[in-house]
């Protein structure tokens, strides 16, 4: 997979001593919460509710423009609690998707316009299309793909999810990282 | 109408964060929370939003009444949002009449001629558009937005949420300061 090179004004991005690039207008809630383990970026417009509760995302990971990163929270008969949000490595997450999981692994796909319901936990080598919308507390075993018309597909045998998803998601990630570039000025 | 006057009130006991974006004559009453990144667009009269609402990121707001709609002729409508009210994420609401209770969950749409009695739930990523009234505890659901009568009351009551909102978000955030109701029953 092949990506152009993207450009961004210097003014825009700040770039950490770990590599992540981070938009300066995005919302980052309670900074102190949140871990980025490098080479992660983070662009305009995104919001990361470390107020809430933790949250931690891998290296190469990357969240597009206007996605919301928000940690699920649970009722129970006294009060509710946030929880805590993991991600992995090589994560995508799409333009204006809404993720409130629990937890998701690595070398996930996830598209636009996607909101992934409070409390899912979504594993490893996993595609979500664009539209879709996950129910609350839905598990997505690794190597299906969840569907907009509210169907998972995958399994053995199939060819829904390439088997070389792994090693598809480290190029791409790395490749966006890689091709996101400042502009010379 | 080009430049929208800005009167926003905040009663006391409610957390209004200062990142949302509040234009035009607003009331929120005492109780509600506003999350950062909110939008509340007051463009065709005032807003009044009830007791402990909720409003998330990129929820939107909107009393604009259009052009060929019945109450364009009305002078002074006001949007009444009831109590105990959730606008989940990236939710934009322009319905004119919206009861208690009701839920609007992330990425739907209702648009300004519907009105919306009490205990509905739009469900994530439903649109509700054309000329209709929502009965109480209607349930829109599903990719083809289908619509129901809730069985039993919609249990959810986001008072838990709500409190644990009131105590940690007031750390995180600057919040818009609560206006002096002696001050403001004096003006009016």
């Amino acid at each position: 997979m092949e990506i152009c090179d993207m450009y961004y004004n210097k003014d825009e991005f700040v770039e950490t001593a770990s590599g992540n690039k981070v938009n300066r207008q995005t919302v980052l809630c309670g900074s102190q919460n949140i871990v980025l383990h490098g080479k992660v970026i983070v662009d305009k417009g995104a919001i990361i509710r470390g107020d809430l509760a933790n949250v931690r995302t891998g290296r190469y990971c990357v969240i597009s423009k206007n996605a919301v990163v928000r940690p699920p929270f649970k009722q129970f008969s006294k009060g509710v609690a946030f929880f805590p949000l993991h991600i992995g490595d090589h994560v995508y997450i799409g333009e204006n998707s809404v993720v409130s999981a629990a937890s998701i692994g690595s070398y996930v796909y996830i598209g636009k316009n996607v909101v992934i319901g409070r409390r899912c936990v979504i594993k490893d080598c996993t595609i979500i299309e664009d539209n879709s919308v996950l129910p609350p507390e839905t598990t997505l075993a690794s190597f299906m793909k969840f569907n907009n018309d509210g169907t998972i597909e995958g399994g053995q045998g199939t060819e829904s999810v390439p088997a070389a998803m792994q090693d598809l998601m480290v190029d791409f990630t790395k490749s966006y990282y890689d091709h996101f570039l400042m502009a010379k000025s | 109408m080009s430049k929208l006057e800005n009167k926003i009130k905040v009663m006391p006991k409610a957390v209004v964060c200062e990142d949302s974006t509040i234009k035009g004559d607003v009331t929120i009453c005492s109780g509600s929370v506003i999350h950062p990144s909110a939008q509340i667009i007051a463009e065709s009269g005032p807003i009044i939003i009830g007791e402990n609402c909720i409003i998330e990121e990129y929820a939107k707001i909107i009393h604009r009444i259009p052009p060929d709609h019945k109450l364009a002729q009305e002078k002074n409508h006001v949007l009444v949002i009831g109590a105990n009210n959730l606008f989940e994420v990236g939710s934009t609401v322009e319905a004119l009449k919206i009861g208690e209770k009701n839920i609007f969950e992330c990425k739907s749409y209702v648009s300004s001629n519907v009105t919306i009695s009490s205990g509905c739930v739009i469900g994530a990523g439903c649109h509700v558009v054309g000329e209709q009234h929502l009965p109480e505890n209607t349930v829109i659901f599903g990719k083809n937005c289908q619509q129901r009568e809730a069985l039993d009351k919609v249990s959810g009551s986001h008072m838990l949420q709500l409190d644990f909102l009131r105590k940690v978000l007031p750390n995180y955030h600057h919040l818009r300061k609560p206006c002096d109701i002696k001050k403001a029953a004096n003006l009016s």
